[in-house]
């Protein structure tokens, strides 16, 4: 689940709240904190941050962040980016804090139409673009990436030696867990977060997600059930003469029952592409609504949003639920008493 | 001998009490012979229709058809000898709306599973013998009340039948339109050796038809 420092400890403020390995709120913590963090037995290495979540757009307040701030000393980028390359012509910040240099993430960069040596303004602060990150992830792909002390120096001017992580490498993997004890026992006012702690914290909300999504699938599915099942009966009834038809001019009842079954499975064929494609157009809508990415960037790669596997679950459903809502109809049709039907039609 | 009814009787149960609508009726329809089955609204025409027809099945009575009792046939056998030996035109025409005339004449043959060169060439003659060989794409809306008879005729011709089963063929047609339509079948009753049987109340009927029943309550009188 946590995609982010799997092995890692991160170390955060007391009461923060920290969602996929990074403080989404919570304090700060004075960057001497890394001294102490060395002295404790079974850290091999610390590496303070500096993360900030940008929630506001051209002044307003954005539901969900629309971009990421993350200051990690230089030498550090491995343990946040991997080896997740840069786009051509890029290359990773100097050293030199004075250098004022940022790698940003491919969403933003087509967003804002950022290119290496273009130059981005945060909170009164000219930073140069020096590498764009070649990477899908969600995450990373709207991150500002900044030498620690710069960011320092933009988002805490007043109290430039402050950070608000600290990603903590065991010697020893399995000790893990013991070394966050280690740091809280030893260190006051921060908590340790071991992996799986990390991802105790985000399961309810994930599993109440899945809960959520489940039953809105249910609700979804025995719905369409009853609509399709409900316009095959009555398209089926109103043409219950055609079927009498059919019957008195011999045809046979498996004739009768595949004619409607096939028509009500090619509703929901059609009515199954229609929906994914209105439904698709509507979660990109959506969710350049909320993120206040154009939506020109989503429709580059709707499939990363929309995943064709769930595309094809959808049909799939669709597909199937039609042919079944077809049965009762198509058996009601099927075992038509014919000269009835025909005799009341007149 | 086409057609032989012996007895045939039809009770409708509705609740406590009981209709018959055919009562009895003992008829013979020979081939190349057109037949009449003439009376009012409710006297049992259709019903006694569907009974030779076998899309109803008699309460009491039987029908021989080539010489054969039905009373034993399956449904899908009942469907089959529809299907390959009879013919049927309503009164509202019947024809499946969203196919074309020659689509509409071609069904019977696709569901006899011919080829679709055989349908093709056959149903080109058959909509040129009732006189629609320029109305081949159209639909049913696009045609008058007439044509659309003529096409439920070629319809019913499509399957080389020997039967015919007509419902008031001329029930919703003007009086030109339903004289043509009595012309046609009469001529198809003689040309090509079929027998057709119509329930009718039109007394026009009578004066075209080699046997004329009258049926009044269920009860066939020959006249």
């Amino acid at each position: 689940m946590n995609i982010f420092f799997s092995g890692d400890i991160v170390v955060v403020a007391q009461g923060s709240i920290v969602v996929q390995a990074f403080p989404i709120s919570g304090g700060n913590l004075p960057e001497d904190t890394i001294d102490e963090m060395k002295e404790i037995e079974g850290v091999r290495t610390a590496v303070p941050m500096l993360v900030f979540f940008g929630y506001k757009l051209e002044g307003v307040i954005q539901p969900v962040p629309a971009n990421i701030s993350i200051g990690i000393p230089p030498e550090s980028w491995a343990i946040l980016v991997g080896s997740t390359p840069l786009k051509p012509d890029g290359r990773w910040p100097s050293a030199n804090s004075s250098a004022k240099e940022v790698v940003v993430g491919p969403s933003l960069a087509d967003q804002y139409n950022l290119a290496v040596s273009s130059t981005i303004r945060i909170q009164n602060n000219d930073l140069m673009v020096v590498g764009i990150l070649d990477t899908p992830s969600a995450i990373l792909t709207r991150a500002i990436i900044i030498p620690l002390r710069v960011a320092q120096h933009v988002y805490l001017p007043t109290h430039p030696s402050w950070i608000n992580m600290i990603v903590v490498e065991p010697e020893d993997e399995s000790m893990e867990k013991e070394v966050a004890e280690n740091i809280e026992t030893n260190i006051g006012g921060v908590e340790a977060l071991t992996a799986d702690e990390r991802n105790e914290i985000i399961a309810p909300l994930l599993s109440d997600i899945e809960m959520w999504n489940l039953g809105i699938r249910g609700m979804l599915f025995f719905l369409s059930m009853i609509l399709v099942t409900t316009v095959a009966v009555m398209n089926i009834s109103e043409r219950r003469r055609d079927f009498a038809t059919l019957g008195a001019i011999g045809a046979p009842r498996s004739f009768i029952f595949r004619l409607v079954i096939t028509e009500t499975t090619l509703i929901g064929l059609f009515g199954g592409l229609l929906g994914i494609l209105v439904g698709t157009v509507a979660t990109l809508l959506l969710a350049s609504l909320y993120t206040n990415i154009p939506l020109t960037l989503f429709f580059q790669s709707p499939f990363d949003i929309v995943s064709p596997v769930f595309m094809a679950e959808v049909l799939t459903s669709t597909v199937v639920v039609s042919c079944a809502a077809g049965l009762v109809p198509a058996v009601n049709a099927m075992r038509a008493n014919i000269s009835e039907v025909l005799r009341s039609e007149y | 001998m086409i057609v032989k009814a012996v007895e045939l009787t039809r009770i409708y149960r509705l609740g406590s009490s009981h209709i018959t609508a055919v009562d009895k009726v003992n008829l013979q329809v020979d081939e190349a012979n057109l037949v009449s089955i003439i009376g009012p609204s409710g006297s049992g025409k259709t019903t006694l229709l569907h009974l030779i027809g076998l899309n109803d099945t008699p309460t009491s009575g039987k029908i021989l058809f080539n010489g054969d009792d039905t009373s034993f046939l399956s449904e899908s056998e009942r469907r089959k000898t529809r299907l390959q030996r009879m013919g049927f035109i309503f009164q509202t025409f019947n024809l499946l709306p969203t196919l074309t005339a020659l689509e509409n004449v071609e069904l019977p043959m696709a569901l006899a599973k011919f080829s679709q060169k055989e349908q093709m060439g056959k149903t080109v003659n058959l909509l040129e013998t009732v006189g629609l060989a320029e109305r081949l794409q159209h639909r049913p809306k696009q045609l008058s009340a007439g044509e659309m008879q003529r096409v439920a005729i070629a319809r019913a011709l499509a399957n080389n039948p020997s039967l015919i089963l007509a419902d008031e063929p001329t029930g919703e047609l003007d009086s030109k339109a339903g004289c043509e339509i009595i012309n046609l079948l009469s001529e198809l009753c003689k040309n090509q050796n079929i027998a057709v049987v119509l329930a009718t109340h039109d007394e026009r009927m009578a004066e075209v038809s080699d046997v004329t029943y009258r049926i009044c309550d269920g009860v066939i009188t020959l006249e």
